[in-house]
């Protein structure tokens, strides 16, 4: 089956749902991972199988999975990652005919016993996937796994660098369409095909438009849609880093090479930049000042899409934590929905005004 | 300067009440209600260390080093029982906590922010049932500038998992000698393992007595049994089992049941609505309805291993029908409804409640397929600001006349 939009090598896919699944396993076991990302339109057939106050992410994947959109998937991953996940599991795996249907446990936070856990979490999950393809992963495959997606995080950030010149060498949405074509694409194809970029694109014009906006970090629940970036675009920012699961953030982690490889992954895991599920607060503040500050932010929208709790009871301390930073901060809840953010434009020109009134 | 006044006299005048009560007559439901009091007081007892926590945490290991353990859904339900969150409401919800969020934490972030809490010793927090629970003990702690103790339960039971569940009661151990300077009596714990034992050997025939048609029990009897958990491993808890166990038996031994006129018997899944409303009054009077079972109020785990208490209590956590994927729960649901031969059940779907929201069509299938139905009620079981009394009576008036039509 060909599905539009996915750099395929034509290998069995694997749909995951949360940046916490090892990807490195799924691609060793010879699956090309695929990103599961919903739809931002208004919802149709959910809420029949789940309680409307779930958020926009879980329930536009119930919408485009219970209506077969998801059938090009051979077997589907999933993370513990919140109460909506664990339920996006069970009515997946009641209603959406699947062959391999998995359940990760990954600890809340780091610690030294999380650490042990989450080897042996990942090791069950790799017994798992052997079983499935009756297929031993060996050590060597897995680490040619681990060096693809080195290499993809590491062409990912050269990427990224771009953004930190001022005007920027490349908008959000463009970087956002990349990310979003990694999200579904063999690893190893995408990686050639950014090389090329790299090369092609000698990248000292910019663009007249982006000269003179302020620069933005955007923040909060994970952001699925690009026209949701372009949308902030053409409010008048540059979008200079996503601190998201499914923006720039999401290639922010550090694998230490060692014997033990799944060890390598459980700490490069669980050790990376934390979402809100993880329960740092206080980390996610240093890191949105941190990135606020290497690239050069004038500003930073965090956007929390509405029913996700994880993100919401994080709102009203971030800010304070933000704000004692003396940060620009705009805290955005919508339902995900294009149509909803359409609402939101006259908070956002007006964070803008603020901010340019700074800049002055 | 914090003031929680209002807490230490709802507590101590509750305990009065229920002790002239009991004097005048012994109930098992009294009885209960002045354990849970006299737990109450205990947070302003010097003789005990203050433990704010999340609804499943091992109550046993904190009672045995003198840390009174306090759920912080406890105070929404009661909050909301004495008509007093809306104050709380307001106030977290004028902070930015979101009113899509489930509203036991929400009044209890507020209660902490207004300084009705005392300041704890130690915050313990459960990955379950759900992550808000988590999420607002973690803002106590930022009030009170404390860590939380946050425990990872894992949702598969494996030998190490087990051990990763021990080894973190071992550290939780630690952390609460750490923020006390009490030690773990480990004879005490070996005791409360014993109490839990005798206990739960009670409340097992407590459960079975309730199988009966008609059950001895009426839908009030167990309300919010979940708070028993605060008893667990205790002699009062032996106490209160027994209290339960003998007068059920005798309502059977002389004909004296709940409901004389049971016509209908029905499953509660999850909790119950904490404000006043006579819901339940009309379906007893109205319908003959009596609530028999509370999902909550089943007794899942077997008897624990007085030799190796962290392990089995670990155990006992990890095997909770609420843990993981849904489908150890399902399976508890459905046999309920069989074994307490119920005709129908009630989910008040409570609005912010992530945890069991999304497996609402599940609930509604299972049930089906053992012949139940089910009607959600899609009320806020704690927030009685958009509770609409005349809606919600409708809803239940149809699905109890759909029940009666398929009677006959
Ligand atoms: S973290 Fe938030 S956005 Fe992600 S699945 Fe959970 S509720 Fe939805
Ligand atoms: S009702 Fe749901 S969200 Fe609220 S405390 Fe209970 S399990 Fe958690």
């Amino acid at each position: 089956m060909v599905v539009k939009g996915i750099k395929s090598s034509k290998k069995p896919m694997m749909g995951w749902v949360c940046t916490y699944t090892p990807l490195e396993l799924i691609y060793a076991a010879g699956f090309q991972p695929y990103r599961i990302f919903g739809h931002s339109n208004p919802v149709k057939n959910a809420d029949s199988y789940i309680h409307p106050n779930y958020c926009q992410f879980v329930k536009s994947t119930i919408d485009v999975a219970v209506e077969d959109g998801y059938n090009f998937l051979e077997g589907v991953t999933f993370v513990n990652s919140c109460d909506a996940m664990r339920r996006l599991h069970d009515v997946w795996k009641e209603y959406v005919p699947t062959k391999f249907i998995y359940i990760l446990d990954i600890p809340m936070g780091y610690s030294s016993l999380g650490l042990k856990y989450i080897r042996t979490e990942f090791e069950k999950f790799k017994i798992a996937l052997e079983n499935y393809t009756s297929n031993v992963i060996q050590e060597e495959v897995l680490e040619d796994a681990i060096d693809v997606f080195i290499e993809s995080r590491s062409l990912f950030h050269s990427v990224n660098t771009l953004r930190f010149k001022n005007p920027p060498l490349i908008i959000g949405s463009e970087i956002m369409e990349i990310t979003s074509e990694f999200f579904k694409s063999d690893p190893k194809i995408w990686n050639e095909q950014i090389k090329e970029k790299l090369t092609i694109s000698g990248r000292n014009t910019t663009r007249s438009d982006i000269i003179n906006k302020p620069r933005l970090i955007l923040s909060g629940s994970p952001i699925h849609d690009v026209n949701f970036i372009s949308f902030i675009e053409d409010c008048g920012f540059n979008v200079v880093y996503e601190d998201l699961c499914t923006g720039s953030k999401f290639f922010d982690i550090k694998i230490n090479k060692s014997n033990d490889l799944l060890s390598v992954l459980g700490e490069a895991y669980l050790n990376r930049v934390p979402c809100a599920r993880m329960m740092k607060i206080k980390d996610r503040a240093k890191n949105i000042l941190n990135i606020s500050k290497k690239y050069d932010a004038n500003g930073i929208i965090h956007h929390s899409l509405k029913f996700c709790d994880t993100y919401l009871y994080d709102v009203p301390r971030l800010k304070e934590l933000l704000i004692e930073k003396d940060l620009n901060v705009l805290f955005l809840e919508s339902d995900g929905s294009l149509g909803s953010l359409n609402q939101l434009k006259t908070r956002i020109e007006a964070f803008l005004e603020i901010i340019k009134s700074q800049m002055r | 300067m914090v003031d929680y006044t209002l807490l230490k006299q709802y507590f101590f005048q509750l305990e009065d009440a229920l002790k002239h009560k009991i004097a005048l007559k012994l109930t098992p439901r009294r009885k209960f209600i002045y354990e849970i009091a006299r737990i109450g007081i205990r947070i302003f007892d010097k003789n005990w260390s203050n433990g704010w926590t999340t609804v499943f945490v091992p109550y046993e290991i904190l009672n045995s080093m003198n840390v009174s353990g306090m759920f912080v859904e406890f105070f929404g339900a009661m909050l909301s029982g004495a008509g007093l969150s809306r104050k709380y409401f307001e106030l977290a919800e004028s902070k930015g906590y979101s009113t899509d969020s489930c509203s036991y934490h929400r009044t209890i972030i507020g209660a902490a922010m207004d300084g009705l809490i005392p300041e704890p010793d130690v915050l313990i927090g459960a990955s379950i049932p759900c992550n808000g629970g988590v999420k607002a003990l973690k803002r106590i702690g930022e009030i009170f500038n404390k860590d939380v103790f946050i425990l990872n339960i894992p949702i598969e039971v494996t030998s190490k998992s087990i051990d990763y569940l021990v080894d973190q009661y071992q550290q939780m151990i630690d952390y609460i000698e750490e923020n006390t300077g009490r030690k773990l009596d480990y004879h005490k714990l070996k005791q409360s393992i014993k109490f839990n034992n005798q206990a739960r050997e009670y409340l097992v025939e407590v459960n079975n007595l309730c199988k009966n048609v008609p059950s001895p029990s009426i839908s009030n009897d167990l309300k919010n049994f979940i708070m028993y958990i605060l008893l667990l491993g205790t002699k009062e808890g032996v106490e209160v089992a027994k209290n339960y166990r003998d007068e059920f038996q005798y309502r059977i031994d002389n004909k004296f049941f709940g409901l004389p006129e049971e016509k209908y018997r029905l499953l509660w899944i999850q909790n119950r609505i904490q404000f006043k409303t006579d819901l339940i009054n009309t379906l007893e009077d109205r319908f003959g309805a009596n609530v028999v079972i509370d999902e909550l109020n089943h007794i899942w785990w077997d008897e624990l291993d007085e030799s190796d208490p962290l392990r089995s209590l670990a155990y006992r956590m990890m095997t909770h029908p609420l843990v993981g994927p849904v489908e150890r729960r399902l399976k508890v649901l459905t046999q309920l409804a069989k074994e307490y031969r119920v005709n129908g059940a009630i989910n008040p779907a409570h609005w912010g409640c992530r945890q069991s929201g999304g497996a609402r069509v599940l609930f509604k299938e299972a049930l089906q397929k053992v012949g139940v139905p089910l009607i959600h009620l899609d009320v806020d079981c704690v927030d009685e600001r958009n509770y609409s009394h005349g809606q919600i009576l409708t809803r239940l008036e149809a699905f109890m006349e759909m029940l009666t039509a398929s009677n006959f």
